[in-house]
């Protein structure tokens, strides 16, 4: 069959990458980097935490599954009949990881020689699932142990907290690794389950980045894919609960073993289900740039505030948007949150009244600009960016003309949007007495 | 071709390392100024980069310098305290975008390197000594730091271990000090100081980017020339030699929900040691890599951890394992290490671990050149080793470790100090027992 290769050029970056659509459907993203050693590749499922509840077009059951899922599948996926796969990429001088987040799952590896080896293994491990009762059970011991760390991190807990005070239904507000009574539930016919919907490559994506020919890294998927059998799949529909415009409740506390209280104020965005593609991510840009001038270094809050003693150089303010639900988090560890809610909110009111200066906006335009191409650095960075975008319909490639297109009035336009009273909750991380 | 490194020294006797790489987008640089390690000047090290970082002459004040760094596209200004064997280092860097990705023909190299020698050398002095309130405010932050190791479970317990072993030895302080040393360093001795290791001690500065050489070596000449004593002063070895009479255990409660295990184990090889090589090989095949025997039992097999890994302090000659545990589970823990230290000592070591660790250890040589912070963290710990070993070099020694190298390494190495931090009682999931 005649594959179809597309090259995306990028000015700005001096890039250029190489795009392939390979049967049954898997999208193969190639970009070369002459001079690097090494070499990166990242496969990826669009499955993640938030994919509790769905159905396989047409026709197909809904499946209910518990959480933690997408993540303890991750785990499994390590391991097979034959041991375990770190050993076989350890033998080709490969290192080799996975990640779950809320929206996928991520297999990758890099290696400085024996690509064809390494990559063929990576293509294969993620497209052999072997799962057991016994080798289920002893990977319940070990991701009761990453819960128990995650439940001791206050930086994770502040985190998850917020997330449960701000949204009632959407599973964003579970855990990624879910509980220990959840995991508790998983079986082998459950992982095989999500596996036959999730692992399906019209749902997967593959990022490969280094000193590397394009044709010959989508020959070698093209023949591995060829030699599976895959049939066409129908889409997946994914089943998200209503989520109301009203949060949980506004506060919420927990007390861990900390030197100091942290402190994270959220505003849920309700606007974000109507926007997909380049919206989102103008929209994504745009927010960046509110924050960096509400509570970045170079304005008159954050120094204001460092210099009271009300925060220290974590302090941060942060947007995240996906396809169905997206936040704002602003805050860090501090001695008085009281004080510093009230300054934060201060400074929102005043943002709505007065705007940003036209000399603000060119210069953290110019800093979003610089950063971005700071990280083309990276090979991971690179690899990881791309499908995260790619998997909310949107490009990395296209940040510079997005942020030569944004103007000022839309930034103003967002703050008066965004950050609505109604819409906001403080979690708190407070020093226990111990002993 | 690995990267190669250009030296140059500056009139006043900073020595320059210049690495002119073309597949970088950004600009990379690194001043480091070496002192030695006391339990004396460890505060007043670690407070200088931070008050230097708020102001100098020409930015007055941080938000100034903050919205020149902006103007530069987003460069990032960096100061931070390295403790690497009993050396404690004094570190500036700054990376910005390379001018070329930003349709920007102005050269922005000497722009970033003015910013830097300000801040390093043209600090904000106010009658013979630096600004009272933000000496005062940098004191408050960095004693807030110490405290705030807590935080984080992980580190908090290995930097115990670490104390309580070289309770002894100049490596047993903190990197940021001890609390009580801040209260009496004065605005005015804390500029004494700085003057007078500008002026003596070794300073080494970093450049990696697509440069020429000669604008790289004037635009350094001509930003960083303070006076500075060419004849260096001479510091002290990394003492490596510490005997171990008996092992230290140290067990403490805390209300978490996960133990933590860190053991700390004497090597007896420095840097500089023939045996360098397979300590790098003992340690990847017993815990640096998912390969490792210590992830495969512990975790792998028995389910007992999420992570269990061991890693080199190089310069001390340190080597210490950390595991997130049930604290019930510990004596099962420690059977099953102690049995993986015992095979290691009588070489019962398959070929495959050997291959596969000598790979992994190469693999991540050759991975390093790829990052600029990585180039630079590599060359650093040359200049405190006393040694600067090439990429081949290195790799020519690591596949000469075969068995017996292993075995002469192992003979060596001494459990010193055996750290649990473990849940209150009665706030465990089941009894839990005694060291």
């Amino acid at each position: 069959m005649a594959v179809h290769c597309n090259l995306i050029e990028n000015g700005a970056l001096q890039e250029t990458l190489y795009y392939y659509r390979l049967y049954p459907g898997l999208d193969l993203y190639v970009l070369p980097k002459p001079g690097y050693y090494k070499k990166y590749a990242i496969f990826s499922t669009r499955f993640g935490s938030i994919d509790n509840r769905f159905r396989v077009e047409t026709g197909g059951e809904i499946s209910i599954v518990p959480d933690g899922v997408a993540h303890f599948l991750e785990h499994k996926l390590f391991e097979d009949d034959r041991g375990n796969v770190f050993d076989r990429f350890a033998a080709l001088g490969g290192s080799a990881n996975a990640f779950t987040s809320f929206t996928q799952t991520a297999y990758l590896f890099s290696c400085t020689a024996n690509f064809e080896k390494n990559f063929q293994l990576l293509l294969d491990f993620v497209q052999e699932p072997y799962f057991t009762e016994q080798t289920v059970q002893k990977e319940q011991g070990i991701i009761g142990q990453e819960i128990k760390m995650y439940e001791d991190h206050p930086h994770w807990r502040v985190f998850f907290n917020l997330l449960e005070a701000l949204y009632r239904e959407h599973p964003v507000r579970n855990d990624i690794a879910g509980t220990a009574e959840s995991i508790a539930m998983i079986t082998p016919e459950l992982l095989y389950r999500c596996y036959n919907t999730f692992y399906h490559p019209s749902n997967m994506a593959l990022f490969v980045v280094g000193d590397l020919t394009p044709d010959d890294v989508s020959r070698q998927v093209e023949a591995n894919l060829a030699g599976r059998d895959y049939q066409p799949m129908g889409s997946i529909v994914r089943i998200y609960p209503q989520e109301p415009a009203e949060i949980t409740r506004d506060r919420t506390v927990q007390e861990l073993v900390v030197s100091e209280p942290i402190f994270f104020l959220g505003f849920k965005d309700m606007v974000v289900e109507k926007l997909a593609g380049r919206d989102l991510m103008r929209r994504e840009i745009l927010m960046e740039l509110v924050l960096d001038i509400m509570f970045g270094t170079s304005e008159a809050l954050y120094n204001d505030l460092y210099r009271d003693d009300l925060i220290d150089i974590n302090f941060g303010a942060e947007y995240t948007a996906e396809n169905n639900y997206a936040y704002t988090m602003i805050g860090g560890e501090t001695k008085e949150p009281e004080q510093l809610y009230q300054r934060i909110m201060e400074t929102v009111l005043k943002a709505k009244k007065e705007g940003i200066t036209s000399e603000q906006f060119e210069r953290h335009r110019r800093k979003i600009l610089g950063g971005y191409i700071r990280r083309f650095n990276s090979l991971e960075v690179i690899a990881n960016n791309f499908l995260a975008y790619r998997f909310r319909d949107t490009d990395l490639f296209e940040l510079p003309s997005i942020l030569h297109e944004i103007r000022r009035e839309e930034a103003i336009a967002l703050i008066e949007e965004n950050f609505e009273p109604a819409r906001h909750a403080v979690s708190l991380i407070l020093p226990q007495a111990d002993g | 071709m690995p990267e190669e490194y250009l030296y140059h020294y500056l009139p006043n006797g900073i020595r320059l390392i210049f690495m002119p790489i073309k597949k970088f987008k950004t600009i990379s640089m690194g001043l480091f100024l070496h002192q030695e390690l006391t339990p004396e000047v460890a505060a007043a090290n670690a407070l200088l980069p931070a008050v230097l970082e708020q102001g100098s002459r020409l930015y007055p004040d941080y938000l100034t310098l903050q919205r020149e760094l902006e103007n530069l596209y987003g460069a990032e200004l960096d100061t931070d305290i390295i403790k690497s064997g009993e050396r404690h280092i004094l570190a500036f860097t700054l990376e910005m975008a390379h001018n070329r990705y930003l349709g920007e023909n102005d050269r922005l190299l000497r722009k970033g390197m003015s910013v830097l020698g300000s801040v390093v050398s043209d600090p904000l002095v106010i009658d013979g000594s630096f600004r009272e309130d933000y000496v005062a405010q940098e004191k408050t932050q960095l004693i807030k730091d110490i405290k705030a190791l807590l935080n984080d479970k992980a580190a908090y317990a290995l930097e115990r271990c670490l104390a309580l072993m070289c309770a002894e030895e100049r490596f047993g302080i903190n990197k940021l000090g001890r609390v009580e040393d801040y209260r009496s360093i004065g605005a005015d001795r804390l500029y004494s100081y700085y003057q007078d290791l500008f002026l003596h001690n070794p300073i080494d500065l970093y450049v990696i980017g697509d440069l020429e050489e000669e604008e790289v070596v004037s635009a350094a000449g001509d930003l960083f020339n303070f006076t500075h004593n060419v004849e260096g002063k001479a510091l002290p070895e990394t003492e490596i030699m510490q005997q171990v009479s008996e092992v230290k255990l140290s067990e403490e409660a805390m209300t978490v929900n996960q133990g933590k295990l860190v053991l700390g184990f004497r090597t007896y090889t420095g840097y500089q040691d023939e045996l360098y090589c397979s300590l790098l090989v003992y340690n990847g095949v017993l815990g640096g890599f998912p390969h490792s025997k210590l992830f495969m039992k512990v975790r792998e097999e028995a389910g007992l951890a999420y992570y269990i890994n061991t890693r080199l302090e190089r310069h001390k000659g340190l080597m210490v394992m950390t595991a997130g545990i049930n604290y019930a589970d510990y004596q099962k823990v420690r059977k099953i290490i102690d049995r993986q230290l015992e095979d290691m000592a009588s070489g019962k070591i398959s070929d495959v671990e050997l291959d596969n660790t000598r790979r992994g250890l190469i693999n991540q040589l050759r991975s390093q050149q790829d990052s600029p912070n990585q180039l630079i963290a590599v060359h650093l710990d040359g200049s405190v080793g006393g040694k600067t070993y090439t990429i081949e070099e290195l790799s020519a020694g690591i596949d000469a470790v075969g068995r017996e190298e292993v075995m002469a390494a192992a003979e060596r190495v001494k459990l010193d100090t055996v750290y649990l931090l473990r849940p209150r009682e009665g706030e465990m999931e089941n009894n839990g027992c005694s060291l």
